[in-house]
């Protein structure tokens, strides 16, 4: 029997929770010094895929379909695009900026965009922010709340939306 | 009015500033209007205001003249002016800044070999004039692409087209930020850098070493020229690659990850339109380590019996060869004892003594003595001890047995 580290177990189960681990988690240390053997444990055992990246890890399958994960996508594209609409550095502001709760949850219900969250899990502001919160996407201080850096997944596959969209249209345009 | 003199200029400007700016702002950026709107902006201007305005003083005073069109386009002069006056400049293509710094090397290499003084003199004037005019177009550039980089930084709303944001982004990176890094790089021999350092070397020795005070003078004038040329573009040059740069590179893929998000949400009924897989976090996961293919395995291996028809099995009794005496025989060996401190002790003891084999079955035939009527149990010690069966361990407490008197009387 091989042996594991020493917070083999706990690593184990804040993956297996469906939570995001974070930069400078301690854990994360252990699982980047141990990435191919995790990548092995994880997908041999569970078939899940363990995503390392620079300064979070998760767990992604591909048959799990998720609606709340499309859900907390839509919730940061309208709280993206009302942020830029109010003139605000966007990006900066959801990486390192702070939020009050009850405001955000005002700004997005006057979104024209609204009619679309309203029908999502989104719509229950408070429980949408602490389901969240418990899988480390958000970090919550009395009422606040702010993103952690697993964020970046999101802002990474707006881009790659978008660059698709560009090859797509460039390639219309040669025809 | 026979000759234009300079002040009748400037009394025009500062009489009639307002027409000046509006005329400036709306001809941008060719400085070109159709004869139509020039003479609306007159019409509305002359009825505000006391000194009148008309098409034959802005040609009296050179502001404008008509193009053979009938357009009218607005003097080079008032142009160059009026874009320092309003601190406005239009872009030029870095192209056209190039072609303009070429000239230098050429006056440069004319210099060195030029042997006359009066030759020497009008070259290095127009080398001066030349680098002038260049950091002058450098710094209006520079000027004009951060403006227009925090408008489109800021005015959201008036660039909500995303996709005309982004072009406007990429359009200015390529375009302007790029080729002008080129014509100020430090590295490059024939970026306009260089030959400015050329040029300070040069001077920085013939100050001291030309034939005539004269010379050295000019020479002088030449090389403070190339001092404070290196000092501007290392301030431009700052601005660019520190500042725009970094800004509208921010703008690209700040529109990039919005116009991923808006076809995100515009297809948010068809995710199939998404192109790229929503990324997949797992849900909360059972902690249980089995690979979760085994199902379908096992399902798979079960299914082939599934044909065969049922075999009936006959389960053999297998005979018991062991002997142990009843639970009599044990009662009767308690009561010999005359009490017993430790009830469960005794009990594995004692079967100890017939076999080697103590089970959950055999101990608990013993145990149930317990239950006799006519056995007294005393619970009194919170003590546990450890039995170690063979198909199990149990923590019993300490209980004292003994025979009721009522018994024995």
């Amino acid at each position: 029997m091989r042996e594991y580290p020493t917070k083999h177990r706990e690593i184990v189960s804040l993956l297996l929770d469906g939570k995001f681990m974070i930069y400078p988690n301690p854990l994360f240390g252990v699982l980047v010094e141990n990435d191919e053997d995790y990548i092995e444990f994880f997908k041999k055992s569970y078939d899940f895929d363990l995503i390392i990246e620079t300064d979070f890890a998760y767990l992604s399958s591909e048959d799990v379909n998720e609606k709340r994960t499309r859900d907390f996508t839509l919730f940061l594209a309208i709280l993206s695009r009302e942020l830029d609409y109010s003139g605000k550095n966007f990006r900066e502001k959801i990486q390192f900026g702070t939020f009050d709760i009850q405001e955000i949850e005002e700004l997005l219900r006057q979104s024209s965009k609204w009619e679309i969250l309203e029908k999502t899990t989104v719509a229950d502001f408070e429980k949408f922010i602490k389901t969240w919160r418990s899988k480390n996407l958000l970090e919550v201080n009395g009422s606040k709340f702010k993103f952690t850096k697993a964020i970046k997944l999101f802002f990474r596959f707006a881009m790659e939306i978008a660059e698709e969209k560009l090859k797509e249209q460039n390639i219309l345009e040669k025809e | 009015m026979i000759k234009l003199s300079g002040k009748q200029i400037l009394v025009f400007l500062q009489v009639h500033y307002e027409f000046v700016k509006e005329i400036f702002d709306v001809s941008k950026p060719d400085f070109i209007l159709d004869s139509d709107t020039l003479n609306k902006y007159i019409e509305e201007y002359n009825l505000n205001h006391e000194r009148k305005i008309s098409i034959t003083k802005l040609i009296d005073v050179k502001f404008c003249r008509q193009l053979p069109t009938k357009d009218y386009k607005v003097n080079r002069s008032y142009i160059d002016f009026l874009q320092f006056l309003f601190d406005d400049f239009t872009l030029d293509l870095p192209e056209t800044l190039k072609e303009r710094y070429k000239t230098i090397f050429e006056l440069f290499s004319k210099l060195k070999t030029a042997d006359k003084t009066s030759k020497i003199v009008v070259l290095i004037t127009n080398i001066i004039n030349v680098i002038d005019v260049f950091l002058n177009d450098i710094h209006r550039q520079t000027q004009r692409l951060l403006i227009d980089t925090e408008s489109l930084k800021v005015n959201a709303n008036e660039y909500s087209d995303l996709s005309k944001r982004l072009e406007k982004a990429i359009f200015w990176i390529d375009e302007y930020i790029e080729p002008l890094n080129k014509i100020l790089e430090k590295g490059h021999p024939e970026s306009f850098y260089s030959a400015i350092v050329e040029i300070q070397s040069y001077t920085s020795e013939k100050r001291y070493v030309a034939e005539s005070y004269k010379l050295k003078r000019e020479y002088a004038k030449l090389y403070a020229s190339t001092l404070y040329a290196r000092t501007e573009l290392d301030q431009n040059l700052q601005k660019l690659t520190r500042e725009l740069k970094p800004l509208l590179d921010r703008i690209k893929s700040d529109s990039i990850i919005l116009s991923g998000f808006y076809h995100f949400v515009e297809n948010i009924d068809y995710p199939e339109k998404f192109i790229i897989p929503i990324p997949h976090p797992i849900k909360k996961t059972k902690g249980n380590p089995i690979f979760k293919k085994f199902d379908s395995e096992a399902q798979f291996y079960v299914d082939q019996f599934n044909y065969k028809t049922a075999d009936t099995f006959y389960v053999e009794q297998v005979e018991d060869l062991e002997w142990l005496p009843d639970s009599t025989y044990f009662k009767e060996q308690l009561l010999k004892e005359k009490g017993v401190s430790d009830f469960y002790k005794w009990c594995f003891d004692i079967l100890k003594q017939h076999t080697e084999e103590i089970t959950l079955s055999k101990y608990f035939t013993i145990t149930n003595l317990l239950l006799e009527e006519d056995l007294a149990v005393d619970y009194n010690s919170d003590e546990r001890n450890e039995i170690i069966l063979d198909d199990a361990i149990l923590m019993m407490p300490k209980v004292k047995i003994y025979e009721r008197i009522s018994n024995k009387t």
